[in-house]
Formats: C-alpha cells, sequence, structure tokens
C-alpha cells in the first residue's frame, strides 16, 4: 500500500460571497474506503467535485500521486464519477454506456473494450444485460452498470456521490455490502459521498466528518462513534442525550460536573474541555449516548437521579424518558432487569463510562 | 418494476362515478369544437375546393370548364415543371442546412446562458415577428441592392470599385428565406439543448472525453428531436414562401409558390395552379411522415 494516494492541502472554494469549502486539508491512502460525511449543503459533494475536476477551487491544491491535478481538466484526471442520479447515456444501451470510456479515450481496440465489458458486467453482477436500454433496467440495475462504466477505466480512484440514495431501503442495505465487497476485490480507493450515517460507519475505513465547509472529524467509525472530537460531531453521529452541564473542578484524573443537583464525575479521558476552564464557572456540554445508558431502582454512585415520565417500547428496544431535575434524558435498553417501568417511577439512571464524553460548549 | 395494482385512470375517481365514462370524454373535449369549426370551415372546405379544382379545366377566358380531367396533373410533369419543384425542393433544403447550422450554436449558446439573460436573448429572436414580414424582406433589398446600404459601405471604403450584384439570384432568395425561418429552428434546437441532462456532459468529460468528443457522442444525438423538428418547421414554410422570392428572386428563378401564384392571378389558369397546390401539399405531407418516422424513433430509444 502506498501511502497518501490523494492530498489535499488547504482548499478554498467561494460560489459568489458564499464560502463553500474551508480549508479543506485531506490525505487519503492508497485502497482505503473514505467517507465524507455530512448534513446536505455542507460542502461533500463540492468536494468531490473538485477531486473529479467538475469544479474549480480557489485556493489550495490538490496532490494525486505527488502531482498537482488541480488544474487538469476531468478528462485528464485518472479518477471516475459515480454520479447521484447515475448519468447513463438514454441513447447508448448498457454495453455501449459501459464501452464508453475505452472508447473515447481511444485506449483499446474493440476486442479488447469487449473484454473488459464483459468483465466488468460479471464484477456488478449485470452480465447478459448488454442489449437492454438504460431505461428498462431499475434503479439498482442502473447503479450497478453506472458503477461498471466508472471502474473500467482502471482509475485510481472512484468517487461515489451519495449512489444509494435514490434506492428503497432494503436495496440499500443490500448494497452497501456489495459496495464494500466491490471495493476490497478491486481494491480501488472509493472516496464515498452520504449523509447518512449508518451507511458511514457501515461501510467506510474512515470516515470524514463535514459541517460548513469544514472538516469537523477525520477517524475510523469507531474513533467518531465513540470519540466525537466537537459538540457537532456529538449531536450528528449516533444518538445522544446532549445536556448543557456546570463544570465545577478538574482534578487528576476527572472532572466533576453538576446537572440539575446532581454532580457527576467523568474521567479526564473522556473530557475534551481545556483544563484553564475548569474554575468552577464554566459550563460544558455532557454527551452521552443513549443505548449506553441503564435504568436501575437502586442507588449506583456517578449516576442521575430522576422520575420515568414515558416508556416507549420499539420490538427489541424501550426507549425511557426520564426527568432528571427539568431535564429529559433519554435511554435507550435493549433488555431490562425488571418486567415493566411506570411512569412516575423514581429510578436512578447510569451509563458505561465509554459512552459519556465532556465536550467544550463552543465549536 | 412490479406495482401491486394497476393506477386506474383519474377520470375514473370516485367523485366521478356517477357519470358515465364516455360523458366525461365529450365535456372534456367541449372546449375544442369552437377551433374545430374554424378549421373546417376555413381550412377545410378551401382545401375541398382546391382538391375539386384540380381536375378541372378552363376555357381561354380563364373560366371554369366543369369536366374531370387529369390534364392538370399530367402537365406538372412537364421538365420545365418538374424543374420549378427542384428549384422549391433544393431551396427547403439549403434553407434546412443553413438555419441548422448557424441555428444550432446559438441555440446552444442561449441555453448555457443565466436564466435573466437567456429570457433576453430568446426574445431577441422572436422580435422580428412583431414587424411585417414583406417590410422586413424589403429591408434586405436595402441592404442588398445595387444602390444599397452594403455596396455603399463598400464603394465608400475603396474595397470595390462598381457595385457588387447581389440581388435577384437564388442566393438572394436563400439569404431571405433563411433570415425569415431562424427563429423556428433556433427555439425547436433550444428546447432540446435546454432539456438536455448536464450530468450526462459531465459523465462524459469525467469518463475521458474531451468538448468536442462530448458534443458529437452525447449532445448531438440527444438534441436530434429538436433538430428534427427544427428541419421541419423550416423545411414546409420555405416550400410555399413566394413572396420573398418575388422580392429578392425578382423572378430570375422560378419557385412552386411563385408558380401557383402567376398561374391563378395573371395565368388565369386556376385548375392548373390548384393541381400545383395538391402537389406541394402531398411534398409537405411526406416530409412529414419521414419527420414522424424519425421522432417515434427517436422516442423510442432517447426517452423512457
Amino acid at each position: 500500500m502506498n501511502e497518501q494516494l490523494l492530498r489535499l492541502t488547504n482548499i478554498n472554494k467561494f460560489f459568489g460571497n458564499s464560502h463553500i469549502l474551508k480549508d479543506v486539508t485531506l490525505d487519503i491512502n492508497d485502497g482505503e474506503f473514505i467517507t465524507l460525511l455530512g448534513p446536505s449543503g455542507c460542502g461533500k459533494t463540492t468536494i468531490l467535485r473538485c477531486i473529479a475536476g467538475l469544479e474549480s477551487i480557489d485556493s489550495g491544491d490538490i496532490l494525486l500521486y505527488g502531482e498537482s491535478i488541480k488544474d487538469l481538466a476531468p478528462n485528464k484526471r485518472n479518477v471516475n464519477t459515480v454520479f447521484q442520479n447515475y448519468a447513463l447515456f438514454p441513447h447508448l444501451n448498457v454495453y455501449d454506456n459501459v464501452a464508453y470510456g475505452p472508447r473515447i479515450k481511444k485506449a483499446m481496440d474493440e476486442n479488447q473494450i469487449k473484454k473488459r465489458v464483459t468483465e466488468m458486467l460479471e464484477l456488478v453482477q449485470m452480465s447478459g444485460f448488454e442489449k437492454r436500454m438504460t431505461h428498462q433496467l431499475s434503479g439498482g440495475q442502473r447503479q450497478r452498470i453506472a458503477i461498471a462504466r466508472a471502474l473500467i477505466n482502471k482509475p485510481d480512484i472512484l468517487l461515489l456521490d451519495e449512489p444509494l440514495g435514490a434506492l428503497d431501503l432494503k436495496l440499500r442495505k443490500y448494497m452497501q455490502t456489495e459496495l464494500a465487497q466491490l471495493q476490497k476485490r478491486t481494491k480501488t480507493t472509493f472516496i464515498y459521498v452520504t449523509h447518512d450515517q449508518e451507511e458511514a460507519l457501515n461501510m467506510s475505513d474512515r470516515i470524514v466528518v463535514i459541517s460548513e465547509g469544514e472538516i469537523q472529524q477525520v477517524g475510523t467509525p469507531n474513533d467518531i462513534y465513540n470519540n466525537s472530537k466537537n459538540f457537532f460531531v456529538a449531536d450528528f453521529i449516533g444518538d445522544r442525550n446532549i445536556k448543557e452541564v456546570k463544570v465545577l473542578e478538574k482534578k487528576e484524573d476527572f472532572c466533576s460536573v453538576k446537572l440539575g443537583s446532581s454532580v457527576i464525575d467523568i474521567k479526564s479521558n473522556r473530557s475534551m474541555v481545556d483544563r484553564d476552564k475548569c474554575d468552577g464557572r464554566g459550563s460544558a456540554i455532557l454527551a452521552i449516548h443513549m443505548d449506553k445508558m441503564k435504568i436501575s431502582y437502586t442507588q449506583i454512585p456517578n449516576s442521575l437521579f430522576g422520575e420515568i415520565t414515558f416508556v416507549h417500547y420499539a420490538g427489541s428496544q424501550i426507549r425511557t424518558d426520564v426527568d432528571v431535575d427539568g431535564e429529559v434524558v433519554t435511554v435507550i435498553e435493549y433488555q431490562n432487569d425488571y418486567d415493566n417501568y411506570n411512569i412516575g417511577d423514581k429510578v436512578y439512571v447510569s451509563w458505561e463510562e465509554s459512552g459519556a464524553l465532556l465536550l467544550p460548549k463552543e465549536k | 418494476m412490479f406495482l401491486g395494482k394497476k393506477a386506474e385512470p383519474y377520470y375514473s375517481l370516485k367523485r366521478n362515478s356517477g357519470k358515465g365514462y364516455n360523458m366525461k370524454r365529450v365535456k372534456q373535449n367541449l372546449p375544442s369544437l369552437p377551433i374545430i369549426a374554424y378549421f373546417s370551415v376555413l381550412v377545410g372546405i378551401p382545401l375541398l375546393l382546391v382538391a375539386v379544382l384540380s381536375f378541372l379545366s378552363r376555357d381561354s377566358l380563364g373560366n371554369i370548364i366543369f369536366e374531370f380531367s387529369l390534364d392538370n396533373y399530367k402537365k406538372m410533369l412537364d421538365p420545365v415543371y418538374l424543374r420549378v419543384f427542384l428549384n422549391s425542393f433544393s431551396l427547403a433544403i439549403f434553407t434546412g442546412l443553413i438555419t441548422l447550422l448557424i441555428g444550432y450554436p446559438v441555440a446552444y449558446f442561449t441555453a448555457s446562458l443565466e436564466r435573466k439573460m437567456r429570457s433576453f436573448v430568446i426574445l431577441l429572436i422572436m422580435l422580428p415577428f412583431w414587424i411585417s414580414s414583406l417590410l422586413r424582406t424589403y429591408g434586405w433589398t436595402i441592404l442588398l441592392g445595387n444602390d444599397g446600404l452594403i455596396n455603399n459601405i463598400l464603394l465608400f471604403f475603396n474595397v470595390i470599385d462598381k457595385p457588387l450584384n447581389m440581388m435577384y439570384k437564388f442566393g438572394t432568395v436563400l439569404t431571405g428565406t433563411a433570415y425569415m425561418l431562424i427563429p423556428f429552428m433556433i427555439i425547436s434546437i433550444y428546447n432540446s439543448v435546454d432539456k438536455l441532462d448536464r450530468s450526462l456532459l459531465e459523465a462524459s468529460y469525467d469518463l475521458g472525453g474531451g468538448k468536442w468528443k462530448t458534443f458529437f457522442n452525447i449532445t448531438l444525438p440527444l438534441t436530434m428531436p429538436g433538430i428534427a423538428r427544427g428541419f421541419t418547421l423550416v423545411f414546409i414554410p420555405a416550400l410555399g414562401l413566394y413572396f420573398i422570392s418575388d422580392l429578392l428572386g425578382g423572378g430570375n428563378t422560378m419557385f412552386i409558390g411563385n408558380l401557383i401564384n402567376n398561374m391563378a392571378t395573371r395565368g388565369r389558369n386556376r385548375p392548373l395552379a390548384s393541381a400545383f397546390a395538391i402537389g406541394m401539399i402531398l411534398l409537405v405531407i411526406l416530409v412529414l411522415y419521414i419527420y414522424g418516422r424519425v421522432a417515434k424513433n427517436n422516442k423510442e430509444s432517447l426517452y423512457q
């Protein structure tokens, strides 16, 4: 594996007066499945289009194998894109769509092209569809043809722009596995854009969380999920209780905070708050994964005391709302030690240490 | 794709279920009655008269003799008259080609303008329609005549020492006809280019196609319906327009339109004029039929 196949350095991009990308810097390794994750309008698709060459950048550089490609036209870059709406050519059949790349590049003769197209269609399990027109295909089939068409040129990087967005839930889940396997088989670097955190967590080697044109955090799915670096990531990824707390004091290995009338200790390795700011006056954000919490009727150290206000059974999981001094905390459990919770019960809410994070209040 | 239930037509929705299906159809078509009446009276009947007239003949004073004959149609096969058909046909073909060559780039760039600018350019393209076409044709004589604007400018700057003879030629008629009909071509192609999905062009660039290769492999085939429509819209009137060839051609080259006009008025031979009119209509129907075939093929392969 070569390190740093693609390097984005301090990329800035403006559309009129709006600053779309703000100093985006990112290294992408050879052969990895990396996902750009963020809400719509955060600039993730723009990053993809800049890499493809369909959008120019206002400052910064894009290096592929250490060489700048920022001034190259899209047809001179060895990267290919799977478009959001697939963009299959409606006047060409499946075979001609897939063969479009090598034909237009005059890279091979027709015999070689035929071999490659057959290979590609096998790869995406669409053999036998050569003569079909694209409008005769279902969404999932079009998706596969779009991937085959993009992979036939053997790109250094395959860019995928929310390719599963138009498919129904079941097919989407199926295609997630397919895509991840395809990536491993072809050993091609995939840069995948999505707003769906589940998709990102499922498929990626690394995730880049983006908000308002800025990279918020880069890390493995596990890192992103458990060790969110800031408020935005904590709020965006997973279901968390997010509460503002008063920081009382920071000791050697823990930090005391106050939520309502309860005082809680957070271990230092779960706190991202600066030591200097723990002077007893500042406040911070406490973020706890709902599914790493637990309800009990007996007192446990380091827990919150409150009253159950709502119980919702959703098949395998139970969601319970607990009112803690006016703040509602939601707990998700997959099984509980008690037959039933009753609204109005007085309970203690605790959590696994790794489920909680103390984050600075500002971005 | 599998649909659990076939979609029901909108007119069978519950609120209409009391009324019969046929009643509904009749009601829907009711507003089109005036236009059907208008066309049958003002187009259908005259057309029928022309068809009948074409099988009659005339006496030396130009009075119609009510006797069936095919003479008029036999005369049409005379090489002199076939030549006239050929003139008209080549004028229409060349007009189609010229308007296509000029109109395509105009339509393409108009479609790529931003919204406000686009409406403005379309307005400019449509603007000449607000002025009488006869007047605009006279404009060309002012421009191209021996004592016209172009000759005067060229003489003034000593580019030439005697006026260029640009009037009363086939090319003059072609210029005038192409000028008159080019908006139809531009608007037709514009509609096709405007509908073109830009992501298809991006996909072509992305796969390694340059600007020209993308144009010939993607843009051109996908805007073919617009080209075919534009060509038909230009070709048909170009066959029949006669005042342009009268004013700009000076009768040096004879076209069907002029021939029919001459025979019906000065020649006092309305039956023969009618036969030629029918001949021209048949030619137009042939072109429409070919267009219909092209459009149908395109529809099958291009759209869902």
